[in-house]
């Protein structure tokens, strides 16, 4: 991965603060409730800044991410459960992970090509249609349940694994970002047919996006399967799309720290909010309204929260108690 | 040799023909005017040889190569870059990524290595950034590499679309009225620095005006275009004592 020194010191602070967190979980001082929630953070944060590659950073609005995770938690838990390979458990979850990753990109990928021709609303319209077509796929998919469901699945995830993967996809999407190619992305989403006259090839860029997009929703879908232990058809609706959007555009569109702090931020309201079930979805649709009409580009704007500003911050507020 | 030739371009709009029968050459390292009153159908044709528009008949050759039905990012990868009469710059991102954005063609190393952060990976976006301070510099634009370009005066983002262009490393640049709103001194320098990166680039510029006062001084050759028709093409001094010229700029100042 693309490292300077600061950027190592960030991720390897990150992971050890995962270590730590793990290890309290092992200890018995954070109760098997805290785990739980701070994996489902990790899970969203993956689904929230992969969501944001593709509306975000290509500007391409795309629904389709609760499709995306359910195809990668089904074929991960087929891993792991119909074909069961006679390896330790952490490598059969390991390639689960990455086979459920890998069948997800190919349905973005295949899914993304004609679609993304579509612009704006019809593009939506698109990506949304997808994800029921999924969910409908897998109602009547006998091998995986149908509408009972896939029971039995191993619980494989633990906080620990979540979190790592979290770090690296946000590395890797920060990498991306910061290459090239990611410009030749964000050049989409600023205008489409000035990129084109810049000799971008626009048309494979959103491919991509909605194809790493897809990977790691996907990846997540896996992760989810192996936490919760039972998939569902219905875990992956309509709704499950706007909960990620929601975190995208609160964080802001194109901000992956904006995703990563709007993950956290909605995981745990969404805990807070749990004996007020029905309520949930209410409150969410009114912070989407506020957010549309008050901070329109979202917390952080397209900006990135880091380390320098952070130390930036500081220094300005010394100089201002002087 | 000619670097592009066009042969009988029409494009229509439902029942509007906006351009009929346009043919035009360029030769190497020419900087050719194109002029003609507002909705003559300049920068239609412009969109044409862009690819932005497909022509409803005719031919395109670029480099002994019909263009026709090519995507606007192959014609630019093929060197023909362009600005835009209403300026496209990539307004909230910083200046100096819009003219990386254009360098992009160029670049060697691919997805995974820039994800990876290889050495090659690194040693190009320092090359990128190297190449785009530079053409900045020329553009006198370097002291404002990191502000979004938005925030610049319209006269710096005129230039800034021209740099952009440039980055893309083209063998043709067309430009759109790059003088509009400037004023008298700001378009006098515009028209030098024209000139001086099509000699320091080894460029050939087709350069559209609607004011032909403009372009007299700088250009070589001059298409005159009216009612979407090629009606008169020769040198600045043929087409100032050109009648056609003169009555259909009618009603228009004809001062040189
Ligand atoms: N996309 C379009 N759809 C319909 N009519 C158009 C379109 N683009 C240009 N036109 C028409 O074509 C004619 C030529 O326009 P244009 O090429 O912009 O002229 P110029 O650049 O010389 O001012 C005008 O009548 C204009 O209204
Ligand atoms: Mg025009």
């Amino acid at each position: 991965m693309a490292m300077n020194k600061k950027k190592l010191l960030t991720v390897a602070a990150a992971m050890a603060f995962g270590v730590a967190i793990q290890s309290l979980i092992w200890l018995g001082v954070l109760n098997a409730y805290y785990a739980q929630v701070l994996t489902t953070m990790s899970m969203f944060i993956i689904l929230a800044t992969s969501l944001n590659l593709i509306n975000g950073i290509t500007g391409q609005f795309s629904l389709g991410h609760a499709g995306f995770a359910a195809v990668g938690g089904y074929f991960s838990a087929i891993i792991t459960t119909r074909i069961a390979p006679p390896l330790p458990g952490p490598i059969v979850f390991l390639v689960s992970l990455l086979v459920g990753g890998l069948v997800a990109a190919l349905a973005g990928f295949l899914i993304g090509l004609p679609t993304l021709r579509l612009r704006g609303d019809y593009l939506a319209i698109a990506t949304l249609g997808f994800g029921e077509i999924i969910r409908v796929l897998f109602v009547n998919w006998k091998f995986v349940g149908a509408a009972a469901g896939m029971w039995g699945i191993p619980g494989y995830t633990n906080f620990l694994w979540a979190y790592a993967i979290a770090v690296l996809t946000v590395l890797f999407i920060v990498n991306f970002m910061n290459s090239s190619h990611g410009r030749a992305c964000v050049s989409i989403r600023e205008d489409e047919i000035a990129a084109e006259t810049m000799g971008i090839n626009t048309t494979r860029y959103k491919v991509m996006a909605f194809t790493f997009g897809a990977f790691f929703a996907g990846v997540a879908g896996g992760i989810f399967a192996h936490l919760i232990r039972l998939l569902h058809p219905q875990s992956f609706t309509f709704m499950f799309s706007v909960e990620i959007l929601l975190m995208v555009v609160l964080g802001g569109l194109g901000s992956i720290t904006g995703s990563v702090a709007a993950a956290v931020l909605l995981t745990f309201l969404s805990e807070a909010l749990r004996q007020f079930a029905e309520l949930r979805m209410v409150i969410y649709s009114l912070m989407l309204i506020g957010i549309m009409l008050f901070r329109p580009q979202g917390l952080f704007g397209t900006k990135e929260l880091s380390v320098d500003m952070l130390a930036g911050m500081k220094s300005k507020f010394k100089f201002s108690k002087n | 040799m000619a670097i592009i030739e066009t042969k009988q371009l029409v494009k229509t709009f439902g029942g509007l023909t906006a351009v009929s029968g346009f043919e035009i050459y360029l030769d190497q390292g020419e900087l050719i005017g194109l002029i003609g009153p507002n909705g003559a159908g300049k920068t239609t044709a412009f969109n044409m040889l862009t690819g932005v528009y497909q022509p409803c008949s005719g031919d395109i050759i670029f480099l002994n190569e019909s263009v026709v039905g090519k995507k606007p990012y192959e014609i630019t990868q093929k060197g023909i870059a362009r600005t835009f009469q209403n300026i496209r710059l990539f307004k909230d991102l910083s200046v100096i990524d819009n003219v990386k954005i254009a360098y992009h063609q160029n670049v060697k190393y691919g997805v995974a290595a820039g994800i990876f952060g290889t050495k090659k990976f690194k040693q190009e976006e320092q090359e990128i950034t190297n190449k785009a301070m530079e053409l900045l510099k020329i553009f006198k634009l370097n002291h404002k590499a990191d502000e979004y370009a938005k925030n610049m005066p319209y006269g710096e983002q005129r230039r800034l679309e021209i740099a952009r262009a440039l980055a893309t490393q083209p063998k043709l640049i067309l430009l759109d009225e790059p003088a509009a709103g400037m004023n008298p001194q700001e378009t006098q320098a515009l028209m030098e620095l024209i000139r001086f990166i099509r000699d320091t680039f080894g460029l050939t510029v087709l350069l559209i005006e609607h004011d032909m006062s403009l372009v007299m001084n700088v250009c070589e050759r001059i298409y005159v275009l009216d009612y979407g028709k090629i009606i008169a093409h020769g040198t600045p001094q043929e087409i100032k004592s050109n009648p056609k010229v003169i009555e259909a700029y009618l009603g228009e100042e004809v001062a040189i």
